[in-house]
């Protein structure tokens, strides 16, 4: 149940809190949270990603029944999916509810589970902020792993937060450093999500999160290549904010993107994470190239060793030249990353693959149109395949 | 005969499960109609003037009882009742819906049959000669490598998406039945001077618009070489084949600007890349597909009912002249229903038709049947004795027309009836001469004649390789029809030539009886046919018989 309204207002005990746990570390204050009369009805909301287990382990360990609150956007990977179960399992909580964004709502606004691409913004307040909202409705005070170290908006947060004079937001990690987390993790012998051995520091839903790299922001493979950095389900004055005004807190005005792609492999979308230039044949320093499909794949023989990542181009679907081209490459040696850019089809991803190109890079209108499971349905593409009892 | 792997079989289900989810695609928006095009065609799917085309392979042209049973089910249940058999060894139905498709292809499906790459720019069906196995000149059974080769060209990723179509046909035997010439890659097996058997390999046959003889590029290829030989000459064809004009895109094109020099050099280097890829897997296959391939038993059987018919019946007689060929077994027949009756549409069957020929097949010709080029069913080992039973069947059902390869035997396309690319009628001009000459009674006197006929210069129905050739054009709005002479499509292949100007509707078939006349007087004795006698005189004197008021004011 909600608080009295005749408690005191929720900006009044936001200060009172802070006040008092000033000197606190991230147990005292989660431990209180729990139990404060002042804070009211709470519930962790936890997207059992890299670092959720921590807070998961603090309340199994303060009590198991508290609820969890874990945001199932229908868009995340397998193995989160399979995490919360195992988690959940593992450390005994008791009220660990699943919240899905409403049916009808998908239906009517993302039937091909493609917004993501065209308009995160909308995507993250249909399936997160809509969710979470209706979700909170019942709770005085939710808990949030946010940390000051994970910076830009973050970097000034407190303990205890006042949404929207509505609900108190607790953060009890506000104060840990990233050795902290970790030293917790090995400390309790937690266990880790898996996808951040294979490179996710920072995991959200599957289309919105790539790999990061040795030296890059934590969170740089959340909205690779768009200029979102939150989901909005933080909310300010009541109202989710999906992007800060002008001149606050160091976030960039949004900016019109044009020339976004989406990178498509066996796992699905991603965005690219090629970040330099894709030369000309021709030059020769260049460690990416950009082949046209006219080419002919003998101007890159002499230095197959040095390049990173070779582009075939396809103009139209209907050119099959790329598919001959890749082939090629690859029966002189190239080893490298081989990319297929341009107007290919979900259609056509299994014999991309299967002639050596790694990966298919299409524009962000094709990839509305044949969204995400399209792909994925050809991602098998080993199976069915007369190549492969032929050859050998 | 081939049956199905258990890869086989969930291949072809996995495709229809792709090909529905497509449809839903095509209508839900997620495929424009630009993607959905090709993606049909792969399999199978044409749109054509009133309605879809679904055309189904029958690899090699062999097919059971079992099969052709469900061509007819297929036929009835979505169909019209009938199909009709082509000259690239498939058949097609011509009204289908396209919400039906997918069950169209299922039903295929569960007979071990498709309808992958039988249209687009796709390697298509691969053809061979429909007397493959149990032709009494054959060197080697052709079906096992063409089955390799479909295989192999099924689904091959690299190769979907070419510049254009592209038709491999295989032959076994020195006498060609399968337009091996006229393919853009032909498959001869030979005998080399070692005794070894292996390929003589053509490239850049194809009619069409630019009617071309294809060229050897290899005189003798090893046999364990067929994949990766093919695979150099396509993969060559795809980078270097035109893609700016589809009238120049088709591989005797490429041949023809590069040269078959220049050519043959990137294949050959292509191949030396390519070859360390089969290493040997692909002969394992083909040894066990070869096995599949068995002739099957034909124990020796007592001529005497055959001796009686023939000598007595003289329908009978005339039948087996013209309708059955030498088979390798003694006592054994190759026997061809025609699928040509006078005044009927050329390759067209009815469903109640296909039940019975696939009734005779399992009764009388170890289970088999094969579809021809020339548009007509074969049973390919039918004992003699057997024939005047079979005789008496077909009778009932229509299907005892005696006129395998004479005049009316005639090759048509569906031209104006059908085809969206038409530019004039090709099957009524099929069906007036069929029954002209029929009226004349004057068939088996005329002796082998091949007339082929296409509705535009597309030359769906062979006419280039005629011996009297029809090609049906528009001029300025009114058909008229330009006369070849001299095709062949035999291993003697040749590409007719026009006799002048053409004619009107209503004037071809007298032409047509004008060079008929001709031939007879010319001819030296009824042996000599319409194809000798015309390499002995020449084009003159049917130039002269066909355009009598020229050749007057000319000499005026
Ligand atoms: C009714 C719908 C049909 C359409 C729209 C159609 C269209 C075409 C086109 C455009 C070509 C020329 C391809 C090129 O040269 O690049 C062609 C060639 C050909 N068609 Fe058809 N066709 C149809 C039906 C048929 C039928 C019913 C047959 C068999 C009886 C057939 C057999 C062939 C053959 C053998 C060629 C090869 C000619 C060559 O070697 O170039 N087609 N068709
Ligand atoms: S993270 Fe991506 S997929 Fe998930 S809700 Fe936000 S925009 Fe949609
Ligand atoms: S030859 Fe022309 S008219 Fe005849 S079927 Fe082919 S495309 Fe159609």
């Amino acid at each position: 149940m909600p608080l009295d309204p005749a408690s005191a207002p929720v900006a009044d005990r936001v200060r009172d809190l802070n006040e008092r746990y000033r000197h606190h570390g991230a147990t005292a204050v989660l431990e209180r949270a729990l139990s404060d009369a002042q804070v009211g009805n709470i519930a962790l909301v936890s997207s059992f990603g890299a670092e959720s287990v921590v807070l998961l382990h603090m309340i199994s360990v303060m009590d198991r029944t508290t609820p969890v609150l874990f945001i199932d956007t229908q868009m995340l990977f397998e193995e989160t999916l399979q995490y919360q179960l195992d988690v959940s399992e593992k450390l005994g909580l008791t009220d660990v509810r699943s919240i899905r964004p409403d049916p009808e709502k998908i239906r009517e606004l993302d039937r091909f589970g493609a917004l993501h691409l065209s308009d995160p913004d909308a995507c993250c307040d249909l399936r997160k902020t809509q969710t979470l909202a209706s979700a909170l409705a019942p709770f005085d005070a939710w808990i949030t792993g946010r940390k000051r170290f994970q910076g830009g908006q973050r970097a000034a947060l407190e303990f205890f937060e006042n949404e929207g004079d509505i609900r108190i937001k607790v953060n009890p990690l506000a104060h840990w450093a990233k050795d902290d987390v970790r030293d917790y993790m090995i400390n309790n012998r937690l266990p880790r999500h898996p996808l951040v051995s294979q490179g996710y520091p920072s995991i959200g839903c599957k289309p919105c999160t790539s790999k990061v790299a040795e030296g890059e922001d934590e969170r740089a493979g959340r909205w690779r290549g768009k200029d979102k950095v939150e989901c909005g389900i933080h909310f300010i004055n009541g109202k989710p904010v999906r992007r800060v005004a002008e001149g606050t807190e160091g976030e960039a005005t949004p900016q019109e993107e044009t020339t976004m792609s989406v990178i498509v492999t066996d796992g699905g979308f991603a965005a690219d994470d090629w970040n330099g230039e894709l030369a000309a044949p021709e030059d020769t320093g260049a460690a990416a190239v950009l082949l046209p499909s006219d080419a002919d794949p003998e101007v890159l023989r002499d230095r197959l060793d040095q390049l990173k990542l070779v582009a075939v181009d396809f103009p139209s679907f209907a050119d099959g030249r790329g598919f001959t081209i890749a082939r090629r490459l690859r029966l002189m040696g190239y080893t490298g990353r081989l990319r297929a850019k341009g107007h290919v089809i979900a259609d056509q991803y299994a014999m991309a693959r299967r002639v050596g190109f790694d990966e298919v890079e299409i524009d962000l209108d094709l990839a509305t149109r044949q969204p995400e499971d399209q792909w994925l349905r050809r991602a098998e593409w080993k199976a069915h395949d007369y190549q492969s009892r032929l050859r050998a | 005969m081939y049956s199905y792997t258990e890869f086989d079989e969930a291949f072809v289900r996995e495709r229809v499960a792709q090909f529905r989810a497509q449809v839903e695609r095509r209508i839900d928006g997620s495929l424009t109609e630009d993607e959905f095009k090709p993606l049909r065609l792969m399999n199978g799917l044409y749109l054509q003037l009133h309605a879809y085309m679904l055309r189904v392979a029958v690899p090699y042209g062999t097919l059971n009882s079992r099969q052709m049973n469900q061509l007819a089910y297929i036929a009835e249940t979505w169909d019209k009742g009938y199909g009709h058999f082509t000259t690239r060894q498939n058949i097609q139905y011509n009204w289908p819906l396209l919400k039906d498709v997918p069950d169209m292809l299922d039903a295929l499906a569960d007979v071990g049959m498709h309808a992958i790459q039988t249209s687009g720019n796709t390697i298509r069906n691969v053809t061979a000669d429909h007397f493959a196995g149990a032709a009494a000149d054959e060197i080697e059974d052709p079906r096992p490598y063409a089955e390799l080769l479909r295989q192999w060209s099924t689904d091959h990723p690299e190769f979907q998406f070419l510049p254009r179509k592209f038709k491999i046909a295989v032959t076994g035997a020195p006498n060609d039945r399968a337009v091996v010439k006229a393919h853009d890659i032909g498959l001869e097996i030979v005998k080399n001077d070692a005794g070894e058997t292996g390929f003589r390999v053509l490239v850049g046959g194809g009619l069409g618009r630019t009617p071309m003889i294809g060229k050897v590029i290899r005189d003798f290829l090893p046999k364990d070489d067929l994949l990766p030989y093919c695979e150099a000459i396509v993969s060559v064809y795809n980078l270097l084949g035109r893609r700016d004009n589809k009238y120049k895109a088709r591989i005797k094109i490429t041949v023809h600007e590069n040269g078959l020099d220049e050519f043959k050099a990137q294949v050959e280097d292509r191949f030396a890349l390519l070859r360390g890829q089969f290493g040997g897997a692909d002969q394992q296959l083909l040894a066990e597909i070869k096995a599949q391939f068995a002739r099957p038993d034909l124990p020796a059987r007592d001529l005497s009912g055959f001796t009686t018919a023939y000598d007595n019946d003289p329908v009978f007689r005339a039948w087996v002249d013209t309708n059955v060929a030498e088979h390798a077994v003694d006592g054994y027949a190759l026997l061809t229903i025609s699928l040509k009756a006078h005044g009927e549409t050329p390759g067209d069957a009815t469903a109640e038709q296909m039940r019975e020929m696939a009734a005779l097949a399992a009764e009388y010709s170890s289970d088999e049947l094969r579809i021809s080029h020339e548009q007509n069913v074969i049973l390919p080992h039918v004992a003699k004795s057997d024939l005047p039973a079979i005789h008496a069947r077909l009778q009932q059902h229509g299907l005892a027309t005696a006129n395998i390869g004479l005049i009316s035997d005639i090759i048509a396309c569906p031209g104006m009836d059908y085809c969206a690319l038409a530019t004039a009628r090709s099957i009524p001009v099929a069906q007036q001469i069929a029954t002209r000459f029929d009226e004349l009674k004057m068939e088996h006197d005329i002796g082998p004649l091949k007339i082929k006929i296409s509705g535009c210069i597309n030359a769906c129905g062979h006419h280039h390789v005629g011996h009297i050739g029809i090609l049906g054009l528009d001029r300025a709005g009114v058909e008229n029809y330009q006369i070849t002479l001299g095709g062949d499509g035999t291993e003697d292949a040749a590409i007719g030539t026009r006799t002048g100007p053409g004619f009107a509707y209503d004037q071809i078939v007298p032409a047509i009886e004008t060079l008929v006349e001709t031939y007879l007087d010319e001819r030296e004795s009824p042996d000599e046919t319409f194809l000798d006698t015309y390499k002995r005189v020449g084009m003159a004197p049917f130039k002269a018989a066909l355009y009598p008021a020229e050749e007057k004011s000319r000499a005026a």
